[in-house]
Protein backbone atom coordinates (compact mmCIF):
# COMPACT_ATOMS: atom_id res chain seq x y z
CA UNK A 1 0.00 0.00 0.00
CA UNK A 2 2.82 2.49 1.06
CA UNK A 3 4.85 0.98 -1.94
CA UNK A 4 1.89 1.79 -3.98
CA UNK A 5 1.65 5.98 -2.75
CA UNK A 6 5.55 5.86 -3.01
CA UNK A 7 5.60 5.01 -6.16
CA UNK A 8 2.60 6.99 -7.46
CA UNK A 9 4.35 10.30 -5.59
CA UNK A 10 7.61 9.63 -7.41
CA UNK A 11 6.02 8.91 -11.09
CA UNK A 12 4.60 13.00 -10.82
CA UNK A 13 7.93 14.10 -9.21
CA UNK A 14 9.27 12.58 -12.46
CA UNK A 15 6.10 13.45 -14.97
CA UNK A 16 6.47 16.77 -13.71
CA UNK A 17 10.39 17.31 -14.04
CA UNK A 18 10.54 16.46 -17.40
CA UNK A 19 8.03 19.63 -17.84
CA UNK A 20 10.17 21.40 -15.58
CA UNK A 21 13.68 20.99 -18.20
CA UNK A 22 11.44 21.46 -21.12
CA UNK A 23 10.27 24.53 -19.83
CA UNK A 24 13.78 25.83 -18.07
CA UNK A 25 15.20 25.70 -21.59
CA UNK A 26 13.56 29.12 -22.34
CA UNK A 27 15.13 31.60 -19.62
CA UNK A 28 14.14 34.77 -20.96
CA UNK A 29 10.26 32.85 -20.63
CA UNK A 30 11.38 32.15 -17.25
CA UNK A 31 12.28 35.12 -16.28
CA UNK A 32 9.46 37.17 -17.62
CA UNK A 33 6.55 34.66 -15.60
CA UNK A 34 8.30 35.01 -12.20
CA UNK A 35 9.04 38.88 -12.70
CA UNK A 36 5.50 39.33 -13.91
CA UNK A 37 3.68 37.00 -11.18
CA UNK A 38 5.83 39.21 -8.14
CA UNK A 39 5.09 42.38 -10.20
CA UNK A 40 1.25 41.38 -9.82
CA UNK A 41 1.00 40.47 -6.27
CA UNK A 42 3.24 42.88 -5.14
CA UNK A 43 0.68 45.61 -6.52
CA UNK A 44 -1.66 43.96 -4.69
CA UNK A 45 0.22 44.18 -1.28
CA UNK A 46 1.45 47.98 -1.80
CA UNK A 47 -2.57 48.32 -2.02
CA UNK A 48 -2.82 46.83 1.66
CA UNK A 49 -0.15 48.96 2.83
CA UNK A 50 -1.71 52.15 1.12
CA UNK A 51 -4.95 51.29 2.47
CA UNK A 52 -3.54 50.67 6.11
CA UNK A 53 -1.79 53.61 5.95
CA UNK A 54 -4.89 55.80 6.89
CA UNK A 55 -7.15 53.22 7.98
CA UNK A 56 -5.69 51.57 11.34
CA UNK A 57 -8.19 48.47 11.10
CA UNK A 58 -10.73 46.31 8.15
CA UNK A 59 -13.23 45.03 10.07
CA UNK A 60 -11.44 45.11 13.19
CA UNK A 61 -8.45 43.03 11.43
CA UNK A 62 -4.51 44.72 11.52
CA UNK A 63 -2.56 45.24 9.02
CA UNK A 64 -0.40 42.09 9.15
CA UNK A 65 -2.99 39.53 9.96
CA UNK A 66 -4.94 41.15 6.63
CA UNK A 67 -1.68 40.46 4.90
CA UNK A 68 -1.46 37.23 6.25
CA UNK A 69 -4.43 35.81 4.70
CA UNK A 70 -3.53 37.85 1.37
CA UNK A 71 -0.39 36.13 1.20
CA UNK A 72 -1.72 32.58 2.23
CA UNK A 73 -3.54 32.87 -0.98
CA UNK A 74 -0.75 33.60 -3.12
CA UNK A 75 0.96 30.78 -1.71
CA UNK A 76 -1.42 28.56 -2.89
CA UNK A 77 -1.82 30.11 -6.10
CA UNK A 78 1.72 29.79 -6.59
CA UNK A 79 1.89 26.09 -5.52
CA UNK A 80 -1.02 25.43 -8.00
CA UNK A 81 0.83 27.17 -10.69
CA UNK A 82 4.38 25.32 -9.85
CA UNK A 83 3.26 21.76 -9.23
CA UNK A 84 -0.07 21.37 -10.61
CA UNK A 85 -0.41 23.82 -13.72
CA UNK A 86 -1.44 21.14 -15.67
CA UNK A 87 -5.31 20.88 -14.28
CA UNK A 88 -6.12 24.04 -16.30
CA UNK A 89 -5.56 22.26 -19.94
CA UNK A 90 -8.33 19.82 -19.32
CA UNK A 91 -10.68 21.91 -21.04
CA UNK A 92 -8.66 21.90 -24.18
CA UNK A 93 -7.78 18.63 -23.99
CA UNK A 94 -11.04 17.30 -23.62
CA UNK A 95 -12.19 19.41 -26.57
CA UNK A 96 -9.18 18.17 -28.97
CA UNK A 97 -9.79 14.73 -28.08
CA UNK A 98 -6.10 14.79 -26.85
CA UNK A 99 -7.16 13.04 -23.41
CA UNK A 100 -7.20 10.02 -25.02
CA UNK A 101 -3.48 9.81 -24.83
CA UNK A 102 -3.62 10.17 -20.91
CA UNK A 103 -6.18 7.32 -20.91
CA UNK A 104 -4.17 4.29 -22.05
CA UNK A 105 -1.12 4.95 -19.60
CA UNK A 106 -1.04 2.96 -16.48
CA UNK A 107 -0.78 5.87 -14.24
CA UNK A 108 -4.28 8.29 -12.63
CA UNK A 109 -5.25 10.27 -15.22
CA UNK A 110 -6.20 13.42 -12.81
CA UNK A 111 -2.48 13.30 -12.32
CA UNK A 112 -0.95 12.70 -15.44
CA UNK A 113 -3.17 15.83 -16.15
CA UNK A 114 -2.03 17.91 -13.41
CA UNK A 115 2.05 17.52 -14.25
CA UNK A 116 1.28 18.12 -17.74
CA UNK A 117 2.58 21.95 -17.44
CA UNK A 118 4.62 23.81 -15.62
CA UNK A 119 3.15 27.72 -14.72
CA UNK A 120 6.95 29.37 -13.47
CA UNK A 121 5.05 32.18 -12.63
CA UNK A 122 4.29 29.81 -9.36
CA UNK A 123 7.50 30.22 -8.34
CA UNK A 124 7.31 34.27 -8.10
CA UNK A 125 4.10 33.78 -5.97
CA UNK A 126 5.41 31.21 -3.69
CA UNK A 127 8.22 33.12 -2.86
CA UNK A 128 6.95 36.54 -2.00
CA UNK A 129 3.89 34.84 -0.59
CA UNK A 130 6.40 32.60 1.88
CA UNK A 131 8.29 35.93 2.48
CA UNK A 132 4.89 37.87 3.54
CA UNK A 133 3.96 35.06 5.40
CA UNK A 134 7.24 35.19 7.18
CA UNK A 135 6.90 38.96 7.98
CA UNK A 136 3.83 38.78 8.81
CA UNK A 137 4.24 36.12 11.16
CA UNK A 138 6.70 38.03 12.96
CA UNK A 139 4.83 41.46 13.43
CA UNK A 140 1.33 40.03 14.12
CA UNK A 141 0.36 39.98 17.51
CA UNK A 142 0.52 36.24 17.77
CA UNK A 143 0.68 34.29 20.98
CA UNK A 144 3.74 31.46 20.29
CA UNK A 145 3.92 27.75 21.49
CA UNK A 146 5.65 24.82 19.62
CA UNK A 147 1.41 23.62 19.90
CA UNK A 148 0.56 26.84 18.00
CA UNK A 149 3.54 26.52 15.83
CA UNK A 150 2.18 22.44 14.52
CA UNK A 151 -1.29 23.65 14.48
CA UNK A 152 -0.15 26.55 11.80
CA UNK A 153 1.70 23.79 9.33
CA UNK A 154 -1.41 21.70 9.96
CA UNK A 155 -3.80 24.70 8.29
CA UNK A 156 -1.71 26.46 6.25
CA UNK A 157 -0.84 23.06 4.74
CA UNK A 158 -4.88 21.97 4.48
CA UNK A 159 -6.32 25.32 3.26
CA UNK A 160 -3.38 25.08 -0.12
CA UNK A 161 -5.16 21.77 -0.29
CA UNK A 162 -8.92 23.26 -0.15
CA UNK A 163 -7.91 25.63 -3.10
CA UNK A 164 -5.82 22.85 -4.71
CA UNK A 165 -9.22 20.68 -4.86
CA UNK A 166 -11.11 23.57 -5.64
CA UNK A 167 -9.18 23.99 -8.52
CA UNK A 168 -9.60 20.41 -9.53
CA UNK A 169 -13.13 19.70 -8.77
CA UNK A 170 -14.21 23.37 -11.59
CA UNK A 171 -11.62 22.41 -14.07
CA UNK A 172 -13.45 19.19 -14.43
CA UNK A 173 -16.44 20.80 -15.28
CA UNK A 174 -15.02 21.25 -18.74
CA UNK A 175 -16.13 17.82 -19.32
CA UNK A 176 -19.51 18.03 -19.12
CA UNK A 177 -18.98 22.05 -21.18
CA UNK A 178 -16.41 21.01 -23.44
CA UNK A 179 -15.57 24.28 -24.69
CA UNK A 180 -12.22 25.26 -25.34
CA UNK A 181 -11.60 27.48 -22.12
CA UNK A 182 -11.75 26.17 -18.46
CA UNK A 183 -14.33 29.18 -18.16
CA UNK A 184 -15.79 27.77 -14.88
CA UNK A 185 -12.67 26.95 -13.32
CA UNK A 186 -11.57 30.72 -14.23
CA UNK A 187 -14.61 32.12 -12.89
CA UNK A 188 -14.32 30.45 -9.71
CA UNK A 189 -10.66 31.60 -9.21
CA UNK A 190 -11.61 34.53 -9.09
CA UNK A 191 -14.53 33.83 -6.53
CA UNK A 192 -11.58 33.07 -4.27
CA UNK A 193 -9.92 36.00 -4.81
CA UNK A 194 -11.92 37.43 -2.45
CA UNK A 195 -10.64 35.28 0.04
CA UNK A 196 -7.75 37.33 0.43
CA UNK A 197 -9.82 39.89 2.52
CA UNK A 198 -11.88 39.44 5.71
CA UNK A 199 -14.89 37.62 5.36
CA UNK A 200 -16.48 40.14 7.99
CA UNK A 201 -16.68 42.48 4.96
CA UNK A 202 -19.04 40.73 2.18
CA UNK A 203 -22.69 40.54 2.77
CA UNK A 204 -24.19 37.36 4.81
CA UNK A 205 -25.25 35.49 2.19
CA UNK A 206 -21.57 35.55 0.31
CA UNK A 207 -20.60 35.13 3.59
CA UNK A 208 -22.46 32.11 3.69
CA UNK A 209 -21.60 31.12 0.15
CA UNK A 210 -17.52 31.47 0.67
CA UNK A 211 -18.33 28.88 3.73
CA UNK A 212 -20.13 26.09 2.13
CA UNK A 213 -20.94 26.13 -1.24
CA UNK A 214 -17.65 27.63 -2.91
CA UNK A 215 -15.39 26.92 0.76
CA UNK A 216 -12.79 29.67 -0.22
CA UNK A 217 -12.77 31.18 3.39
CA UNK A 218 -10.99 27.84 4.54
CA UNK A 219 -8.00 29.10 2.28
CA UNK A 220 -6.90 32.17 4.30
CA UNK A 221 -9.53 33.51 6.44
CA UNK A 222 -10.54 30.74 9.04
CA UNK A 223 -6.97 29.72 9.61
CA UNK A 224 -6.11 32.62 10.19
CA UNK A 225 -8.57 33.78 12.06
CA UNK A 226 -7.82 30.45 14.27
CA UNK A 227 -4.16 31.62 14.86
CA UNK A 228 -5.56 35.05 15.55
CA UNK A 229 -7.95 33.78 18.26
CA UNK A 230 -10.71 36.31 16.29
CA UNK A 231 -14.11 36.05 15.79
CA UNK A 232 -14.66 32.96 13.88
CA UNK A 233 -11.99 31.25 16.00
CA UNK A 234 -12.99 27.69 16.29
CA UNK A 235 -14.28 27.45 13.00
CA UNK A 236 -10.50 27.80 11.41
CA UNK A 237 -10.06 24.38 13.09
CA UNK A 238 -12.18 22.45 10.33
CA UNK A 239 -9.69 23.38 8.14
CA UNK A 240 -8.02 20.34 7.44
CA UNK A 241 -11.75 18.53 7.32
CA UNK A 242 -13.09 20.79 5.01
CA UNK A 243 -9.50 19.91 2.75
CA UNK A 244 -9.90 15.99 3.17
CA UNK A 245 -14.02 16.52 1.95
CA UNK A 246 -12.72 18.90 -0.66
CA UNK A 247 -10.44 16.11 -2.02
CA UNK A 248 -12.95 13.44 -2.21
CA UNK A 249 -15.33 15.75 -3.97
CA UNK A 250 -12.63 16.50 -6.53
CA UNK A 251 -11.99 13.24 -7.19
CA UNK A 252 -15.38 11.78 -6.96
CA UNK A 253 -16.85 14.88 -9.74
CA UNK A 254 -13.56 14.33 -11.94
CA UNK A 255 -13.95 10.56 -12.29
CA UNK A 256 -18.16 11.63 -13.12
CA UNK A 257 -16.53 13.69 -15.80
CA UNK A 258 -13.88 11.19 -17.31
CA UNK A 259 -17.18 8.76 -17.45
CA UNK A 260 -18.83 10.88 -19.10
CA UNK A 261 -15.89 11.62 -21.78
CA UNK A 262 -16.71 10.60 -24.90
CA UNK A 263 -13.25 11.36 -27.38
CA UNK A 264 -13.22 14.12 -30.37
CA UNK A 265 -14.61 12.85 -33.76
CA UNK A 266 -12.56 12.28 -36.24
CA UNK B 1 -12.21 55.04 -43.99
CA UNK B 2 -14.70 52.54 -45.21
CA UNK B 3 -12.33 49.69 -44.18
CA UNK B 4 -11.85 50.78 -40.72
CA UNK B 5 -15.65 50.72 -40.82
CA UNK B 6 -15.88 47.22 -41.67
CA UNK B 7 -13.09 45.97 -38.96
CA UNK B 8 -14.86 48.07 -36.01
CA UNK B 9 -18.59 46.15 -37.03
CA UNK B 10 -16.13 42.61 -37.17
CA UNK B 11 -15.11 42.90 -33.62
CA UNK B 12 -18.08 43.74 -32.60
CA UNK B 13 -19.55 40.76 -34.22
CA UNK B 14 -16.59 38.94 -32.95
CA UNK B 15 -17.40 39.56 -29.17
CA UNK B 16 -21.22 38.88 -29.57
CA UNK B 17 -20.88 35.76 -31.59
CA UNK B 18 -18.14 34.48 -28.54
CA UNK B 19 -20.42 35.75 -25.93
CA UNK B 20 -19.54 33.79 -23.41
CA UNK B 21 -16.24 34.26 -23.41
CA UNK B 22 -16.64 37.70 -23.52
CA UNK B 23 -19.02 37.83 -20.12
CA UNK B 24 -16.12 35.10 -18.94
CA UNK B 25 -13.36 37.49 -19.12
CA UNK B 26 -15.39 40.11 -17.07
CA UNK B 27 -15.43 37.84 -14.58
CA UNK B 28 -12.70 39.16 -12.93
CA UNK B 29 -13.08 42.65 -12.86
CA UNK B 30 -16.90 42.19 -11.56
CA UNK B 31 -15.16 40.37 -8.71
CA UNK B 32 -12.39 43.16 -8.05
CA UNK B 33 -14.92 45.19 -8.24
CA UNK B 34 -17.16 43.63 -5.33
CA UNK B 35 -14.25 43.03 -3.41
CA UNK B 36 -13.08 46.45 -3.03
CA UNK B 37 -16.66 47.46 -2.69
CA UNK B 38 -16.71 45.35 0.54
CA UNK B 39 -13.22 46.96 1.20
CA UNK B 40 -14.09 50.39 1.11
CA UNK B 41 -18.00 50.11 2.78
CA UNK B 42 -16.75 48.39 5.78
CA UNK B 43 -13.34 51.30 6.32
CA UNK B 44 -15.34 54.60 5.25
CA UNK B 45 -18.92 53.82 6.99
CA UNK B 46 -20.71 56.75 7.32
CA UNK B 47 -17.66 59.15 7.29
CA UNK B 48 -14.96 59.56 5.08
CA UNK B 49 -11.66 58.59 4.46
CA UNK B 50 -9.39 60.82 2.46
CA UNK B 51 -11.63 63.46 1.71
CA UNK B 52 -14.10 60.83 0.01
CA UNK B 53 -17.33 59.91 1.31
CA UNK B 54 -19.36 56.12 0.72
CA UNK B 55 -21.17 57.38 -2.14
CA UNK B 56 -18.17 59.23 -3.71
CA UNK B 57 -16.75 56.09 -3.03
CA UNK B 58 -19.17 53.83 -5.11
CA UNK B 59 -18.48 56.43 -8.62
CA UNK B 60 -15.06 56.17 -8.05
CA UNK B 61 -14.95 52.46 -8.24
CA UNK B 62 -17.97 52.52 -10.67
CA UNK B 63 -16.23 54.23 -13.03
CA UNK B 64 -12.60 52.63 -12.27
CA UNK B 65 -14.71 49.47 -13.15
CA UNK B 66 -15.86 50.85 -16.48
CA UNK B 67 -12.36 51.95 -17.33
CA UNK B 68 -11.57 47.86 -16.87
CA UNK B 69 -13.84 47.00 -19.23
CA UNK B 70 -13.32 49.32 -21.51
CA UNK B 71 -10.76 48.88 -24.47
CA UNK B 72 -10.75 45.12 -22.90
CA UNK B 73 -11.08 42.70 -26.07
CA UNK B 74 -7.61 41.09 -26.14
CA UNK B 75 -6.45 43.19 -29.25
CA UNK B 76 -2.66 42.45 -27.48
CA UNK B 77 -3.30 39.01 -27.53
CA UNK B 78 -4.94 39.00 -31.38
CA UNK B 79 -1.49 41.10 -32.14
CA UNK B 80 0.76 38.62 -30.19
CA UNK B 81 -0.32 35.43 -31.88
CA UNK B 82 -0.36 36.67 -35.24
CA UNK B 83 3.15 38.30 -34.77
CA UNK B 84 4.31 34.75 -33.58
CA UNK B 85 2.74 33.22 -35.91
CA UNK B 86 4.32 35.45 -38.59
CA UNK B 87 0.54 35.83 -39.56
CA UNK B 88 1.65 39.67 -39.26
CA UNK B 89 3.30 39.47 -42.67
CA UNK B 90 -0.32 39.32 -44.12
CA UNK B 91 -0.87 42.31 -42.08
CA UNK B 92 1.35 44.10 -43.51
CA UNK B 93 0.59 43.74 -47.33
CA UNK B 94 -2.61 45.16 -46.64
CA UNK B 95 -3.47 48.44 -47.77
CA UNK B 96 -4.32 49.51 -44.58
CA UNK B 97 -2.56 50.96 -41.62
CA UNK B 98 -1.92 49.05 -39.10
CA UNK B 99 -2.20 50.83 -36.26
CA UNK B 100 -5.39 52.47 -37.25
CA UNK B 101 -6.61 49.33 -38.40
CA UNK B 102 -6.14 47.88 -34.29
CA UNK B 103 -8.17 51.24 -33.16
CA UNK B 104 -10.88 50.67 -35.22
CA UNK B 105 -11.25 47.02 -33.78
CA UNK B 106 -11.10 48.35 -30.37
CA UNK B 107 -13.48 51.18 -30.80
CA UNK B 108 -15.79 48.91 -32.58
CA UNK B 109 -16.01 46.75 -28.92
CA UNK B 110 -17.01 50.19 -27.00
CA UNK B 111 -20.64 50.18 -27.10
CA UNK B 112 -20.57 46.00 -25.87
CA UNK B 113 -18.37 47.16 -23.04
CA UNK B 114 -20.16 50.10 -22.32
CA UNK B 115 -23.45 47.98 -22.14
CA UNK B 116 -21.47 45.74 -19.70
CA UNK B 117 -20.07 48.58 -17.66
CA UNK B 118 -24.07 50.05 -17.12
CA UNK B 119 -25.25 46.97 -16.23
CA UNK B 120 -22.38 46.90 -13.51
CA UNK B 121 -24.04 50.43 -12.31
CA UNK B 122 -27.68 49.58 -12.39
CA UNK B 123 -26.68 46.78 -10.15
CA UNK B 124 -24.72 48.42 -7.81
CA UNK B 125 -26.61 51.39 -7.52
CA UNK B 126 -30.06 49.17 -7.09
CA UNK B 127 -28.07 46.73 -4.44
CA UNK B 128 -25.88 49.87 -2.58
CA UNK B 129 -28.10 53.11 -3.15
CA UNK B 130 -27.17 56.42 -5.00
CA UNK B 131 -23.90 57.07 -5.84
CA UNK B 132 -22.30 60.64 -5.99
CA UNK B 133 -22.95 62.52 -9.45
CA UNK B 134 -22.08 66.04 -9.85
CA UNK B 135 -23.53 69.09 -11.29
CA UNK B 136 -24.07 68.92 -15.22
CA UNK B 137 -21.08 70.71 -16.19
CA UNK B 138 -18.78 68.81 -14.37
CA UNK B 139 -20.42 65.52 -15.92
CA UNK B 140 -20.03 66.80 -19.02
CA UNK B 141 -16.42 66.92 -17.92
CA UNK B 142 -16.52 63.11 -17.10
CA UNK B 143 -18.51 62.40 -20.21
CA UNK B 144 -15.14 63.47 -21.92
CA UNK B 145 -12.58 62.33 -20.15
CA UNK B 146 -14.22 59.03 -20.21
CA UNK B 147 -14.02 58.79 -24.09
CA UNK B 148 -10.44 60.04 -23.70
CA UNK B 149 -9.66 56.73 -22.04
CA UNK B 150 -10.42 54.88 -25.18
CA UNK B 151 -7.87 55.83 -27.28
CA UNK B 152 -5.20 55.96 -24.09
CA UNK B 153 -5.42 52.60 -23.03
CA UNK B 154 -5.68 51.76 -26.77
CA UNK B 155 -2.06 52.90 -27.12
CA UNK B 156 -0.60 51.51 -23.51
CA UNK B 157 -2.38 47.97 -24.99
CA UNK B 158 -1.24 48.02 -28.07
CA UNK B 159 2.20 49.43 -27.39
CA UNK B 160 3.10 46.59 -25.08
CA UNK B 161 1.65 44.38 -27.61
CA UNK B 162 4.51 45.48 -29.63
CA UNK B 163 6.83 43.97 -27.37
CA UNK B 164 6.21 40.45 -29.18
CA UNK B 165 8.17 41.30 -32.29
CA UNK B 166 11.01 40.70 -29.69
CA UNK B 167 10.19 38.42 -26.88
CA UNK B 168 8.07 35.13 -27.35
CA UNK B 169 6.57 35.51 -24.08
CA UNK B 170 3.57 37.53 -23.87
CA UNK B 171 1.48 36.48 -21.18
CA UNK B 172 3.81 38.09 -18.70
CA UNK B 173 4.57 41.28 -20.43
CA UNK B 174 0.42 41.35 -20.00
CA UNK B 175 0.54 40.79 -16.54
CA UNK B 176 3.23 43.02 -16.19
CA UNK B 177 1.66 45.46 -17.58
CA UNK B 178 -1.99 45.22 -16.13
CA UNK B 179 -0.09 44.90 -12.91
CA UNK B 180 1.62 48.00 -13.38
CA UNK B 181 -1.69 49.96 -15.12
CA UNK B 182 -3.60 48.62 -12.14
CA UNK B 183 -1.77 50.69 -9.58
CA UNK B 184 -0.41 53.68 -11.86
CA UNK B 185 -4.05 54.25 -12.97
CA UNK B 186 -5.65 54.65 -9.95
CA UNK B 187 -7.99 51.50 -10.49
CA UNK B 188 -7.18 49.93 -6.88
CA UNK B 189 -6.83 52.53 -4.83
CA UNK B 190 -7.39 56.22 -5.61
CA UNK B 191 -3.51 58.09 -6.44
CA UNK B 192 -4.22 60.16 -3.28
CA UNK B 193 -3.43 57.17 -1.01
CA UNK B 194 -0.62 56.53 -2.55
CA UNK B 195 3.01 58.47 -0.58
CA UNK B 196 2.77 61.65 -1.46
CA UNK B 197 5.93 61.88 -3.92
CA UNK B 198 4.85 58.89 -5.82
CA UNK B 199 1.13 59.82 -5.97
CA UNK B 200 1.74 63.62 -7.94
CA UNK B 201 4.26 61.31 -10.02
CA UNK B 202 1.63 58.97 -10.89
CA UNK B 203 -0.79 62.20 -11.42
CA UNK B 204 1.37 63.27 -14.24
CA UNK B 205 1.96 59.83 -16.26
CA UNK B 206 -0.29 58.69 -18.82
CA UNK B 207 -1.95 55.87 -16.69
CA UNK B 208 -3.89 58.37 -14.75
CA UNK B 209 -5.89 59.05 -17.50
CA UNK B 210 -6.89 55.67 -17.91
CA UNK B 211 -8.64 55.66 -14.54
CA UNK B 212 -8.01 58.44 -11.98
CA UNK B 213 -9.09 61.22 -14.08
CA UNK B 214 -12.69 60.13 -14.83
CA UNK B 215 -13.47 58.82 -11.68
CA UNK B 216 -12.64 62.10 -9.44
CA UNK B 217 -14.00 63.50 -12.05
CA UNK B 218 -17.37 62.20 -11.38
CA UNK B 219 -16.51 61.59 -7.72
CA UNK B 220 -16.25 65.20 -7.49
CA UNK B 221 -12.89 65.40 -5.99
CA UNK B 222 -11.12 66.90 -9.09
CA UNK B 223 -13.33 69.83 -10.25
CA UNK B 224 -12.89 73.24 -12.03
CA UNK B 225 -9.41 74.03 -13.57
CA UNK B 226 -8.07 70.94 -12.09
CA UNK B 227 -10.59 68.69 -14.39
CA UNK B 228 -9.88 70.55 -17.40
CA UNK B 229 -6.35 69.76 -16.51
CA UNK B 230 -6.80 66.26 -16.26
CA UNK B 231 -9.03 66.20 -19.86
CA UNK B 232 -5.84 68.12 -21.48
CA UNK B 233 -3.39 65.87 -20.14
CA UNK B 234 -5.68 62.95 -21.23
CA UNK B 235 -5.28 64.80 -24.95
CA UNK B 236 -1.75 65.60 -25.20
CA UNK B 237 -0.79 62.15 -23.25
CA UNK B 238 -3.18 60.40 -26.29
CA UNK B 239 -1.22 62.13 -29.52
CA UNK B 240 2.33 62.21 -27.84
CA UNK B 241 1.75 57.81 -27.58
CA UNK B 242 -0.04 57.64 -30.87
CA UNK B 243 3.27 59.22 -32.00
CA UNK B 244 5.60 57.13 -30.03
CA UNK B 245 3.51 53.98 -31.12
CA UNK B 246 4.08 55.04 -34.67
CA UNK B 247 8.12 55.21 -33.69
CA UNK B 248 7.68 51.86 -31.85
CA UNK B 249 6.05 49.84 -34.39
CA UNK B 250 8.99 51.58 -37.08
CA UNK B 251 11.89 49.69 -34.94
CA UNK B 252 9.57 46.72 -34.35
CA UNK B 253 8.60 45.77 -37.93
CA UNK B 254 12.58 45.54 -38.62
CA UNK B 255 12.92 43.10 -36.10
CA UNK B 256 10.23 40.80 -37.67
CA UNK B 257 11.64 37.36 -39.02
CA UNK B 258 8.92 34.95 -40.41
CA UNK B 259 10.20 31.79 -41.01
CA UNK B 260 8.91 29.59 -44.28
CA UNK B 261 5.63 29.55 -45.56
Amino acid sequence: MTGEWMRTARLYVRLLGAQLRAAAQYKADFLVMIFAAVLSQGVGLIFLAALFARVPHLDGWSFWLVALMYAMVTVAEGIGSLLFEGTWRLAAMVNSGELDYLLVRPYPVALQLMSSAVGFNGLGNLVLGTAMIVVALCYAPLQWSPLQGLILVLLAGSAVVVKLAMNLATNAASFWLQGRNPVVAYAMHQVGELARYPLGIYPVGLRVVLTTVVPFAFTSYYPVSYLADGVDATIGLLTPAVAVACVFIAIWVFRRGLRRYESAGS
Amino acid sequence: MRPYLALARASARSVLTYRLTFVFSMFGLIFQLLALLAIWHAVIGAGQVNGLTWPQMKSYLLVAFSCGALVSLYTDFGMAARIQSGMVAVDLTRPIDYQKARLAETVGGVWIELLVAALGWCGVITLLGTIFWPDPVHLLLFVLSLAAVVPLKFLVVYITGLACFWTQNYLGINWARVAVVNLLSGALIPLSFLPSWFGTVAEYLPFAGITSTPALILAGDLHGLAAVRGLLLQVVWALLLWLLARATWATAVRQLTVHGG
